[in-house]
C-alpha cells in the first residue's frame, strides 16, 4: 500500500477529489439503479458491482496514464485526433441508435460499446492544446493563427452535430473557452459564435424540412425550456416530465437530504443513474451535498490551474487547464440541466454518472492532467535539488 | 503584459465564470427548495402514494328456501402486450400455448390460435384483446400456459378483473331481481335495495416502491363493508311454474306481453312475478315490469263496483238486475256485453256471466249522482295510490275524479265495469287478495329479510294496509260471487275437480300508448284465488294480445294460465292429495292402487284409518295389499308422466331420468342432487324446466 502510495505521483488534492467523487458516485448509483435492476430481473447490487468495477478500472487508467511523461501526449494527441475522424464518420452511418441519435459504436473483439464523441472530445482537446501552444506567436493573426486552430474544431463538431447536436454545440462552446484562454482574439471568437448560430439554424431548418435528423427534438427541448405548452409529440411530455421530476427530487432534498438510499424520485425519474443523478444526490444529501459536489469540481479546476501556473511549457499548461476546464464545464452544465437553469441536453456528470466508456475517457483526461502535475512536481523538485546541490556542494579545493 | 500573464488572466476569467455558474446552481437548488418546494412536495406525495379503492362485495339475493337468485362472480378480460415477449421465447412456446388454449377453450383449433397469436406478435400489439369475460378458473388456467406464465413483464399477460352479476336461474324473475351494471341504469330489486346490497367500499393508501410496485402502507386500510344479502319472498318453484305456464300461452297466441303475480293470501308475499314481453324475434323475455304498469282493468274491476254496492247495502248478490239482452244506452254511448242475450238475472249470476250492462246500470243507478261515494270505496281499497310494493318503477294508478275536465257524464257507468280508470295488475291482485283474506288488505312485498353473513339482521313482516275493508257479509257475498264464476260463469272451464277456485275473468279493449280501441288489441285477465274455501294463493294473470288476435277472452287466454299455476302450486304444497280415488280404490279385499307421491298416500292412508308408509316424502310409491292383507309399499323409480325423485342421485343418472321424460334439466352447483325444483310425483309437462341443485 505504501509502495503504491509512494509510486502515485501528481497533485494529491486532485486524487482526493477523484476518490471522493467516485465514492459519491457509488452511493448514488447504488441507490438509483434499484428500478433498473428490478426491471431487468437483476440482483439489486448487480449495478453497484458493475459500477465498482468500472470505477476501479477508471482509477487504474488514471494511474496508468499519469505515469506517462506528458510530452509523449504531443504525438498521441495527433494520432488520437486523426483516428477519431474516421470513427466519427463510421458512427454517423453505422452507430447503434439510442434515443434516435446515432452515437454509439461497438468495439469488436472486446465487445465494449462506447460513445465516439467522448473519444473525439478528448482527442480534440489534446490536439488543441498542442496547436494553441505552437501558434502562440501568430495567434492574433486570422489566417496564420485562428484558421489552423479553428479547423480541427469545425471538422469534429460537424461530424458530431447531425447525430448529437447538443454535444457538438457544447464541444464548440468549450473550444471557444479554450480559444479564449489560448489568446485567440475575442472578435474572432464572436465571429465564430455568429457563424455557429447561423450554421446551427441552417442545420435545423434542413433537418426540419427534410425530416431527417432530430430537428423536432431540438425544437421541443427549447420550447420546453421556454415553458411553451405547444407541441404535440410525446418527446415534449417526456422532457417536461423529467424536469418536473428532477425538481421534485430537489425539493424533497431540503437542506440535508432524505438520507442515503432514501430517494423517492428514483422510481419516477427516467435514467436517474445517468443524466439526472445530480437531482438524486440533492434529494438524498440535500443542499449541502449538492453544494459539496459543485465545490469538489471547482476545487479540481482550481488545482489544475495551479498546475497550469507552475508548468513551464505551453503545451503542458494548455493540456492541464484545457482538459480540466472542459471536464468541469461539462459537470456544471449537467448540474445546470438538473436544476433547470438550461434546457435538457444529454450530458452525463463526469465521474459520477453510471456508464463505462465515458468514465474511462474522463479518467484518461484526469490521468493526463495528473501526468502534467507529476512533471511539474518533478521539475520543481529537480530545480530545488539542483539549487540545493549548488548550495551545499562544497567548492572543490583548488589544487 | 507578457504572454504568460495574459494567459493567466484569461484562465482566471474563465475560472471565475465557472465559479459563478456553480454558485448559480447552488442558488437555484435553494430557490427550488424554498420557493417551489411546498407545491412540488405536494405533487410528489400524490405521485408516490395513491388511494386504492377496496370494492365491497355486493350482496346476494336468495329465496326463502335458500336458492341463490343473484350473485357476484369475478370475471377477467385478458389482453396481451406482445412487445415484451422475446422473439425466441415466443417462437419456442407458441405451439404449446396455442395447443393449451385450444384445449382450454375448445372453441378454436390450435392452428387458429397459433395464427391469432402470431398475428398479434407480428404487429407487436401492446394491448391485444385475447379473451373477454373469463371465469376465474379459466383465467387461472390461461395464466399458467407457457409464455403467459412469465407474467406481465415478460409474458405480456395483462388482466383486467371485473365483477359481474349473474342470475343462476336465468330468465326466472329476471326483471324482478333486476339488473346491476357498473356505470349504468339499474332496475328491479337491485335498484330498490341498492343501498343494502352495495355495501361500503374500503380504501387503502399505497406507496410506489422500486420497480413500480405499489405497496400498501400498513395501518392505512379502511376495510370494505360487504353488501348485505337479500332474501326475497319469491319461490323459485312457483316462479318457474308461472313463467312456464305464461310462456306457453303467450307463445301459443303470439301475445304482446303477459304478467302474472302469485301472492300468498295471508301475508301479501309475492311468490312469483312474471313479466314476459314479446321480443323482435318472437321469443319472450323478462323485459318490463308489466305488473306495475297501470292499464284499464276491464271486467276484473267489477268486483270493486260490487264491493261498493254491497258495502253500501244498495243490493245483495241475490238482488235481480236486468241485463237488457246485453245492450244499454247511456247518453249517446252504448254498453255492450261480450255475450249478448242475458235477461233478468241475480247479481251473482250477472257477475258470473260478466255482464257489462248489469254493472254499468247498477253503477249508474247508485253512484251517478254521488260519484264521490264510489270513489271513497276505491280509496278504502287503496286503488287511488301506489300499492307501496318494495320494488322501484311502480307507476301510480289513474283514477278520474268528478270536477276534473276528463270526468264526463258516462264516466261513472263505464268505470263501474272497468274502463276510464287505470290501475296496475298488482292493484287488482292486492284487492282480490283482500277478499280472499276475509277483508284484510295486505301490502304486497318482495323482500322478507336482509341478511349479513348468513345472519338475519332485518325482517320485513307482512303489513296490513287495511285491517278490514268491509263487513263480513260483504266479503262473504263477494267470495260467493267469485266462486260462481269458476263454477257456472265465464271461467267454468278451468274448474278443477281437486280444489275449488274463486276469481273473475276480464276482457278489456285496449287503448294505450299508440293503441286505439279500434286496433282490436285486448287485455285478457283472470284474477282469483284458491282453494276457494281456504285460500292460500291469489293469482293475477294479465295478458295483452296481438292486434285482432283470434283468442282474447280472459277466460280463454288468462284463466288457463291460472289453472296451470294453481295445479302445480297445489301439487307441490304438502298435504294436498288430489282426488283420492284417483290414487287408489278399495275393492273387496285389497287396494287397487296407482303410483302417487308418498305425500298423497300419507293423506290417503290416514283417511282410510291405516298407517302412513314410512318413506321419504319425495318418493313416488304404490301401495298394494299383499296376500296377508297387509299393506305394502312399492317404490317406483320411474313412472311415465310423473317427475321422478332424483335426490341423492348422481348428476348423470338424474339427467338421464329427467330428460327421458322430456324435461329440460338446469344444473346448479356440483356433486349429487340435493333438491329438485319440481317435486317428485308431479305430472310432467314436456319441455318443462327442472332445476337441480347439487351439493
Amino acid at each position: 500500500m505504501n509502495k503504491l502510495l509512494n509510486r502515485t505521483k501528481g497533485d494529491k488534492v486532485i486524487w482526493g477529489v477523484v476518490l471522493v467523487l467516485s465514492f459519491i458516485s457509488l452511493l448514488a448509483v447504488y441507490s438509483s439503479t434499484g428500478t433498473l435492476a428490478f426491471n431487468k430481473s437483476k440482483d439489486s447490487s448487480y449495478y453497484l458491482m458493475k459500477h465498482l468495477m468500472v470505477l476501479a478500472l477508471g482509477l487504474l487508467i488514471i494511474y496508468g496514464v499519469h505515469k506517462v511523461n506528458y510530452t509523449k501526449f504531443v504525438r498521441i494527441a495527433i494520432v488520437l485526433y486523426l483516428l477519431s475522424l474516421p470513427l466519427l464518420i463510421y458512427t454517423l452511418f453505422f452507430g447503434a441508435t439510442l434515443n434516435e441519435g446515432s452515437r454509439w459504436i461497438k468495439l469488436p473483439v472486446i465487445n465494449v460499446t462506447f460513445q465516439t464523441s467522448d473519444l473525439a472530445k478528448l482527442a480534440l482537446f489534446m490536439f488543441l492544446a498542442r496547436i494553441l501552444s505552437m501558434k502562440q506567436n501568430v495567434i492574433k493573426d486570422f489566417k496564420k493563427g485562428f484558421i489552423p486552430v479553428l479547423l480541427p474544431v469545425l471538422v469534429t463538431c460537424a461530424l458530431i452535430a447531425p447525430a448529437n447536436l447538443s454535444t457538438a454545440l457544447m464541444l464548440g462552446f468549450t473550444c471557444c473557452i479554450l480559444f479564449f484562454i489560448g489568446r485567440v482574439q475575442v472578435k474572432h471568437i464572436l465571429l465564430l459564435a455568429f457563424a455557429g448560430i447561423i450554421g446551427v439554424t441552417g442545420l435545423f431548418l434542413i433537418s426540419k424540412a427534410t425530416g431527417f435528423g432530430r430537428a423536432a427534438t431540438w425544437e421541443q427541448r427549447i420550447k420546453d425550456f421556454a415553458g411553451s405548452d405547444e407541441g404535440k409529440d410525446g418527446k415534449k411530455k417526456e422532457d417536461v416530465f423529467q424536469v418536473q421530476q428532477a425538481k421534485i427530487a430537489i425539493a424533497n432534498g431540503g437542506l440535508t437530504g432524505r438520507g442515503p438510499g432514501q430517494s423517492l424520485q428514483r422510481n419516477f425519474l427516467p435514467h436517474p443513474y445517468s443524466d439526472f443523478i445530480y437531482s438524486i444526490i440533492v434529494e438524498e444529501y440535500g443542499l449541502v451535498g449538492g453544494a459539496l459536489v459543485v465545490i469538489l469540481y471547482l476545487l479540481f479546476l482550481w488545482r489544475s490551474i495551479q498546475i497550469f501556473r507552475r508548468c513551464p511549457y505551453a503545451f503542458g499548461a494548455f493540456l492541464a487547464v484545457g482538459l480540466s476546464i472542459t471536464l468541469v464545464f461539462q459537470a456544471m452544465l449537467n448540474m445546470a440541466v438538473n436544476v433547470h437553469l438550461v434546457p435538457v441536453t444529454g450530458l452525463t456528470l463526469p465521474l459520477v454518472s453510471m456508464g463505462g466508456s465515458s468514465i474511462w475517457f474522463t479518467s484518461i483526461a484526469i490521468g493526463v492532467v495528473l501526468s502534467v502535475s507529476k512533471y511539474v512536481d518533478e521539475n520543481e523538485g529537480k530545480k530545488k535539488i539542483n539549487e540545493e546541490t549548488k548550495m551545499k556542494t562544497p567548492k572543490p579545493a583548488l589544487a | 503584459m507578457t504572454v504568460k500573464q495574459d494567459i493567466r488572466f484569461r484562465v482566471y476569467v474563465a475560472f471565475t465564470c465557472i465559479c459563478l455558474l456553480g454558485l448559480a446552481i447552488i442558488l437555484k437548488v435553494a430557490y427550488i427548495q424554498v420557493n417551489e418546494g411546498p407545491e412540488l412536495r405536494k405533487l410528489a406525495k400524490s405521485m408516490h402514494t395513491r388511494t386504492t379503492l377496496l370494492p365491497a362485495e355486493r350482496g346476494n339475493i336468495y329465496t326463502e328456501q335458500g336458492a341463490l337468485l343473484c350473485s357476484t362472480i369475478p370475471q377477467f378480460d385478458v389482453h396481451i402486450d406482445f412487445s415484451v415477449i422475446k422473439p425466441d421465447t415466443f417462437n419456442k412456446h407458441v405451439d404449446a400455448l396455442a395447443a393449451g388454449m385450444a384445449m382450454l377453450f375448445k372453441d378454436k383449433s390450435a392452428d387458429k390460435y397459433k395464427a391469432m397469436l402470431t398475428d398479434g406478435f407480428k404487429k407487436q400489439s401492446r394491448y391485444y384483446l385475447l379473451k373477454k369475460n373469463l371465469p376465474y378458473y379459466d383465467y387461472q388456467a390461461l395464466r399458467s400456459l407457457p409464455i403467459f406464465n412469465k407474467g406481465k413483464r415478460r409474458g405480456g399477460f395483462i388482466e383486467d378483473p371485473k365483477i359481474k352479476r349473474i342470475n343462476p336461474y336465468g330468465m326466472l324473475a329476471y326483471r324482478t331481481i333486476g339488473l346491476w351494471r357498473e356505470n349504468s341504469q339499474t332496475v328491479g330489486m337491485e335498484r330498490t335495495y341498492d343501498s343494502v346490497l352495495r355495501g361500503d367500499d374500503g380504501t387503502r393508501i399505497e406507496r410506489k416502491e422500486t420497480g413500480g410496485v405499489w405497496m400498501p402502507i400498513e395501518g392505512s386500510e379502511v376495510e370494505p363493508q360487504n353488501g348485505q344479502d337479500l332474501v326475497t319472498t319469491l319461490d323459485i318453484g312457483v316462479q318457474e311454474v308461472a313463467e312456464h305456464a305464461m310462456k306457453s300461452v303467450l307463445e301459443q297466441y303470439e301475445c304482446a306481453y303477459g304478467t302474472c303475480i302469485v301472492m300468498e293470501v295471508q301475508t301479501g308475499k309475492i311468490r312469483a312475478l312474471v313479466n314476459l314481453g314479446r321480443q323482435q324475434d318472437g321469443t319472450y323475455w323478462e323485459d318490463l315490469n308489466y305488473a306495475m304498469m297501470p292499464t284499464e282493468p276491464g271486467s276484473t274491476f267489477k268486483l270493486m263496483t260490487l264491493f261498493a254496492l254491497l258495502k253500501d247495502k244498495y243490493v245483495t248478490v241475490d238482488s235481480k238486475v236486468n241485463c237488457q239482452g246485453g245492450i244499454a244506452h247511456f247518453g249517446n254511448l252504448t254498453v255492450k256485453d261480450s255475450h249478448l242475450g242475458l235477461k233478468l238475472l241475480s247479481i251473482k249470476d250477472a257477475f258470473a256471466q260478466s255482464s257489462n250492462v248489469a254493472m254499468a246500470t247498477l253503477g249508474y243507478k247508485h253512484y251517478q249522482s254521488n260519484p264521490k261515494k264510489y270513489l271513497n270505496h276505491l280509496h278504502t281499497l287503496h286503488l287511488d295510490g301506489k300499492t307501496g310494493v318494495d320494488l322501484t318503477g311502480e307507476r301510480p294508478p289513474r283514477v278520474k275524479k268528478p270536477g276534473q275536465s276528463d270526468w264526463s257524464a258516462t264516466t261513472m257507468p263505464w268505470m263501474a265495469y272497468g274502463y276510464e280508470i287505470q290501475i296496475t295488475p298488482l292493484h287488482t291482485c292486492m284487492v282480490y287478495n283482500a277478499v280472499a283474506n276475509n277483508g284484510k288488505l295486505m301490502r304486497p312485498y318482495l323482500i322478507s329479510e336482509v341478511r349479513e353473513y348468513g345472519k338475519t339482521i332485518k325482517k320485513f313482516e307482512p303489513k296490513a294496509l287495511e285491517e278490514s275493508i268491509g263487513d263480513t257479509a260483504t266479503i262473504r257475498q263477494l267470495q260467493e260471487c267469485m266462486k260462481e264464476v269458476a263454477l257456472t260463469g265465464t271461467a267454468k272451464h278451468i274448474r278443477s275437480p281437486f280444489y275449488s277456485i274463486a276469481g273473475k275473468t276480464g276482457t278489456a279493449q285496449v287503448a294505450d300508448k299508440g293503441i286505439k280501441y279500434s286496433d282490436g288489441v285486448y287485455q285478457g285477465s283472470f284474477v282469483g284465488y284458491f282453494p276457494a274455501d281456504k285460500p292460500k294463493y291469489t293469482i293475477a294473470v294479465v295478458i295483452r294480445t296481438k292486434p285482432r288476435s283470434g283468442a282474447y277472452y280472459g277466460g280463454t287466454i288468462a284463466a288457463p294460465v291460472f289453472r296451470m299455476i294453481a295445479d302445480k302450486v297445489f301439487a307441490a304444497s304438502k298435504g294436498w292429495t288430489g282426488p283420492l280415488d284417483s290414487i287408489a280404490q278399495k275393492s273387496d279385499k285389497q287396494i287397487v292402487a296407482n303410483y302417487a307421491p308418498a305425500a298423497s298416500y300419507d293423506v290417503l292412508l290416514r283417511k282410510m284409518g291405516g298407517k302412513a308408509p314410512e318413506t321419504t316424502n319425495n318418493y313416488v310409491i304404490k301401495v298394494a295389499t299383499d296376500s296377508n292383507k297387509k299393506t305394502i309399499v312399492q317404490q317406483a323409480k320411474i313412472y311415465a308422466g310423473m317427475v321422478p325423485d332424483v335426490s341423492g342421485l348422481g348428476l348423470k343418472d338424474a339427467v338421464y331420468l329427467l330428460e327421458k321424460q322430456g324435461m329440460k334439466v338446469v344444473v346448479r352447483g356440483r356433486g349429487k342432487v340435493y333438491t329438485q325444483s319440481v317435486p317428485a310425483g308431479t305430472k310432467i309437462n314436456k319441455g318443462q324446466n327442472i332445476v337441480l341443485q347439487l351439493s
